[in-house]
């Protein structure tokens, strides 16, 4: 089992990096693989690949670097490689991200979604949406919204806070096994019934999580915080 | 700016209100100047400045050294005013205008030092051009508020005016990069002994050249992104400082100032509070005061009673400690001096964000960007996480690689001070953020009086 982190160096804003420790908590015997973006992704497709949030100036250096890989990263995709892609990640893969100034920065355009991007307006919110018949907690911090396109197909319904954008009724992309949610940080050791299925994907199914019964706890502590004090 | 008679007329108004709540006695550190800039949004511009304004700006340490600055300022009887106990957001700057000039908004002092909030940088600083400007660091730190250090770099570049004199770490290579045009001083803490080259810290936010984005070969790095470094593809270094601290010892520190070599006393000789001093000394010696002045005065001073303090019983310690809720550096500062700290440690965490817990879920994600790794020492005997989030914190813990039995975990403040085991730790640290002092100070009480009465039950 491989788990290749791309660029984490610069990719890890917000806790998020730790998805990747708790994968290795829960998966001992699995190689994890760290790119910098000084050298080249292996993009082997087994296992996982997970990119996680970065700067807006990273975001190009990210593009630019992975563009001549689109057509194999499309391959892993379509051949159900497990993909993890958190924060303005998703981004990356999409269509485009339009800024301020009415410029547009192309993406890889292997998602289908776009997302406009207003560096005076940070939007914060705390997630609480459907998964697989369970539920999901998350918090969101970011300067974008996205926007769906045709054939797009959601990761987590809305309960509480915002999707896509304040008007989507889900939040994250699901494309085969790729995962893409603008939910930043540590996700996985905060949802449990979310790394299950992820650890399913990869290729690991029934795997016992790391300290499951107290991530189970505190998620279930959390979840009702959730459903008591958020709207 | 022009001052038409609408200025004077708000500025009557603000100074009236100002009045009116000091008779009442209120709270006037923030509401006049709001009032001021809602009547008149250019209020700042308009008003009269002192001769002299100094600001204090970065992520971590700016109050602290803002306080020194003052404390020694006010010990060598200088006339300058300042936002301490103020706010540093736009509405308390514009309040201490008003407040520190007559009815015609003439200044009533020479010199006016402020902390400035480095996201209300673009409220400020386009009206009031200050004379010098001093960066303690840039780090991630709230990500509701500062989102990433990237975007603080470019909004501090964007809104600090060209030609201002900057005084920055030249130990953090993106707060010495700031301003690039702009005249500069650069203070810094020569390489220590057990200065190593390896990270240790979960945030690296200078994870390569910030110019070429080349591999960086550190000379040292002290923690998270603080060292000295040179980048192997385009030479890009680390800026040789005016002011260098060469050597410390636990009560003093020799430094290099200017060429001159000089001692001043340490109240602290962990790193974060010896470069607060330090910045501090070259800002004061940069106004004009003399090595020697700044290094007597020092010497009255303790390091600000709000943000570390200790109280003892029969040699054992319950000690304070700020650390900022929702800034992943400044707990992982405070996490590492628990661990250096000699002796057996407990340790009481107050961790939840204080208005968060009442309404919301706290965004609990930079629990994972601190590095509470430094708490699963064999020296840290017992940790009692307490509030709303507590088993979130239990669950980070465990996954730092603290045994589940040396946690003890709760969501009431009001239970962490019973749940301590007083016969192992010389020393209890309790771990507080800036709006949960009274809850910290009321558990240091509990804490104590639990001390003394196991002193008394060995004694007997
Ligand atoms: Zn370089």
């Amino acid at each position: 089992m491989r788990i290749e982190v791309l660029f984490p160096e610069y990719c890890s804003l917000f806790g998020d990096l730790f998805n990747v420790k708790y994968l290795q908590d829960c998966l001992p015997e699995a190689e994890r693989i760290d790119v910098s973006l000084r050298d080249e992704p292996e993009l082997k497709g087994e296992g996982l690949v997970y990119l996680g949030p970065m700067s807006e100036r990273t975001q190009e250096r990210v593009i630019k670097k992975l563009m001549p890989y689109r057509d194999r990263i499309r391959e892993l995709i379509d051949s159900g490689t497990a993909f993890l892609l958190t924060g303005n990640a998703m981004e990356v893969l999409g269509s485009y991200i339009q800024c301020e100034d009415g410029s547009r920065i192309e993406g890889l355009g292997l998602l289908p979604v776009y997302a406009k991007r207003k560096m005076m307006r940070r939007h914060n919110s705390v997630f609480l949406g459907d998964w697989n018949g369970g539920e999901v907690t998350g918090f969101k911090s970011q300067f974008t919204m996205a926007w769906p396109m045709e054939g797009a197909k959601g990761l987590f319904t809305v309960k509480k806070g915002v999707g896509l954008n304040k008007k989507c009724p889900y939040e994250g992309l699901r494309v085969n096994n790729l995962f893409a949610t603008y939910l930043q940080g540590p996700i996985l050791p905060l949802n449990p019934c979310f790394a299950k299925s992820l650890l399913e994907a990869m290729g690991a199914p029934g795997v016992k999580l790391a300290f499951e019964e107290e991530a189970v706890e505190a998620y279930r502590a959390r979840t009702a915080d959730f459903h008591a004090k958020v709207r | 700016m022009k001052r038409t008679p609408y200025f004077y007329l708000v500025l009557f108004i603000a100074k009236l209100t100002r009045r009116l709540l000091l008779m009442l006695g209120r709270n006037a550190t923030n509401f006049p100047g709001e009032l001021a800039i809602w009547l008149c949004k250019s209020f700042i511009g308009r008003m009269p400045k002192p001769e002299k304004v100094v600001c204090i700006t970065g992520t971590n340490g700016k109050t602290t050294v803002a306080n020194l600055v003052e404390d020694v300022l006010d010990r060598t009887g200088a006339d300058f005013y300042c936002n301490r106990n103020g706010s540093n957001v736009y509405s308390g700057v514009a309040s201490l205008l008003i407040s520190n000039s007559d009815w015609r908004g003439r200044p009533t002092k020479k010199l006016a030092v402020f902390e400035l909030d480095e996201r209300s940088s673009n409220l400020i600083l386009p009206y009031m051009r200050p004379d010098l400007m001093l960066c303690t660091n840039i780090f991630r730190d709230s990500y509701k508020r500062n989102a990433h250090p990237e975007f603080i770099l470019d909004f501090l570049n964007k809104y600090i005016p060209d030609g201002v004199p900057m005084i920055l770490n030249a130990d953090d290579m993106m707060c010495s990069g700031l301003k690039p045009g702009n005249p500069r001083t650069y203070f810094s803490i020569a390489k220590q002994p057990g200065d190593g080259g390896g990270s240790r810290n979960i945030v690296q936010d200078v994870p390569a050249c910030p110019k070429c984005g080349g591999e960086l070969e550190w000379d040292f790095r002290r923690y998270h992104h603080i060292g000295r470094a040179v980048c192997k593809e385009c030479g890009f270094a680390s800026p040789r400082a005016e002011y260098t601290v060469t050597e410390l010892t636990g009560t003093d520190m020799q430094a290099d100032v200017r060429g001159r070599t000089c001692r001043f006393p340490l109240a602290n000789s962990a790193y974060i509070n010896v470069y607060n001093s330090l910045a501090a000394i070259a800002l004061l010696c940069e106004l004009g005061l003399t090595p020697e002045t700044i290094a007597g005065a020092l010497g009255s001073i303790g390091i600000s009673a709000t943000r570390y303090m200790e109280e003892e019983a029969n040699g054992r310690k319950a000690i304070l400690h700020l650390a900022k809720g929702q800034n992943p550096v400044a707990c992982s500062r405070a996490f590492e001096n628990i661990r250096d700290y000699p002796g057996k440690k407990a340790v009481i965490l107050f961790l939840d964000d204080f208005f968060d817990a009442q309404h919301t879920v706290e965004n609990i994600s930079w629990l994972y960007d601190a590095d509470f790794e430094f708490l699963a020492d064999q020296s840290v005997v017992q940790l009692i996480a307490a509030g709303t989030r507590h088993w979130d914190v239990y669950l980070r813990l465990l996954l730092a690689g603290v045994p589940a039995e040396k946690i003890d975990h709760m969501p009431n403040t009001d239970g962490a001070a019973e749940a301590l085991r007083t016969e192992e730790p010389d020393s209890v640290f309790i771990l507080y953020d800036v709006y949960t002092i009274s809850l910290a100070e009321d558990t240091q009480r509990l804490v104590m009086e639990r001390l003394k009465k196991e002193a008394a039950k060995n004694a007997d």
